[in-house]
């Protein structure tokens, strides 16, 4: 195959050295098939072992290699290098604390993540010998959509909501939360809800779709956070007409 | 280079061992075109803003007597008016347009036993709907009824 060179501009950032994110520059000769990912760990091979950057799966699967390349959010295991002019900038998330190079400190999503209960709650744990939860093909239409999210955070990355408002927990966590709202199964749809009309969550999103427009697996994040808005309301009017009083 | 986006977005509520470079913005967001219509469209409550005075000083000049109104018509003959009023006709197109599209697919999944219609209908009465309030204000207004 013919080989190419590509000029790659990584954001570099070593917190025992750097005071802040510097850029470095690297020719590296490219294949036509090769995705982001690939140059990136070609950089890492061949070049310059020092570079930090995750990855693993090389399927858009694991939701690891997500980074801002040419200023967008992007799964580089997904995105064809092809589609990239001759010089291309690859930075790590944006809207995400840096703690090396291209890697970025995820455990403030993880602690918005848990915020909302992403698992199936039940009021009473069904018996063993009762079996197992039958759903039909129409109930699991209602939230599969939404269980596909792979949480590679550039949502994140692309929602000006979170770029401006630390404590808004952002649209994965909600479209997480919003799928087990929306799965038959679960009977935690009122706690959720009080979570959901809380500080900081479902209206506080402006709707900019953003974290649609990016979103890899097609999870429609915002078409989750806005049917959650809906949820939330119709949840809180029904509380003033049975035992919970508007709740 | 990026630039930073508010320090604490996204930063636990502990902070790690390691120190962490603060989270900046994506380089260039302001030339995307994505970005920039978003700008726009948040822009347009500028716009939306102005048509207020503009409508505060019509009931002011309705108030005031015969004089003040036929100096308000006279004053919004001027092209600077004509202008911003062709700003905002486009800017409530434009945001229409923009709410119709996201509409559909914020539909719960279903109302009780009742499931919303197909996202295409919900789009076409969202426009039919449009049309048909525009068609009404413009025979009251045109004196064609009433």
């Amino acid at each position: 195959m013919s080989e190419q060179k590509k000029t790659f501009v990584v954001t570099r950032f070593d917190p025992d050295k750097d005071q802040a994110p510097r850029q470095q520059t690297y020719e590296v000769p490219v294949q036509p098939d090769w995705k982001v990912l690939d140059a990136l760990n070609y950089i890492k091979d061949e070049i310059d072992g020092s570079l930090s950057h995750r990855w693993s799966c090389r399927m858009a699967v694991c939701g690891s290699c997500g980074m801002m390349v040419d200023g967008k959010p992007s799964l580089t295991c997904k995105d064809a290098l092809s589609d990239y002019g001759d010089k291309v900038e690859i930075a790590p998330l944006a809207n995400f604390p840096i703690v090396r190079d291209l890697v970025v400190e995820l455990e403030g999503f993880l602690e918005k993540l848990k915020s909302v209960k992403p698992y199936i709650l039940r009021a009473k744990e069904r018996a063993l010998e009762e079996g197992t939860h039958r759903q039909s093909p129409e109930q699991l239409e209602e939230f599969k959509q939404f269980s596909y999210c792979i949480n590679c955070m550039l949502c994140y990355s692309a929602c000006p909501v979170v770029a401006n408002e630390p404590e808004f927990i952002g649209p994965a966590a909600i479209a997480l939360g919003h799928r087990y709202n929306m799965d038959s199964r679960d009977e935690g749809q009122h706690e959720r809800n009080e979570i959901f009309r809380g500080e900081g969550t479902v209206f506080s999103c402006s709707y900019a779709n953003e974290c649609s427009e990016v979103c890899p697996k097609h999870v429609d994040p915002a078409a989750a956070v806005n049917q959650a808005k809906f949820n939330a309301v119709i949840d809180w009017l029904t509380g003033f007409v049975t035992t919970r009083g508007g709740k | 280079m990026a630039r930073p986006v508010n320090p604490h977005a996204m930063t636990p509520s502990r902070p790690g061992r390691t120190r962490t470079a603060p989270p900046q913005a994506p380089s260039g967001w302001y030339t995307q075109p994505r970005m920039l219509k978003y700008l726009l469209f948040d822009a347009t409550g500028i716009v939306y803003l102005l048509v207020g005075f503009v409508a505060l000083r019509v009931v002011w000049a309705l108030g005031s007597g015969d004089a003040a109104w036929a100096e308000l018509l006279r004053q919004l003959q001027n092209p600077l008016y004509i202008a911003f009023h062709v700003l905002a006709l486009v800017s409530v197109v434009f945001v229409a347009v923009r709410f119709f599209s996201l509409f559909p697919k914020s539909q719960p999944a279903h109302i009780g036993p009742a499931k919303p219609p197909p996202q295409p209908l919900i789009l076409a009465g969202l426009y039919a709907a449009w049309i048909g309030v525009t068609l009404v204000v413009t025979a009251v207004l045109a004196g064609w009824v009433l």
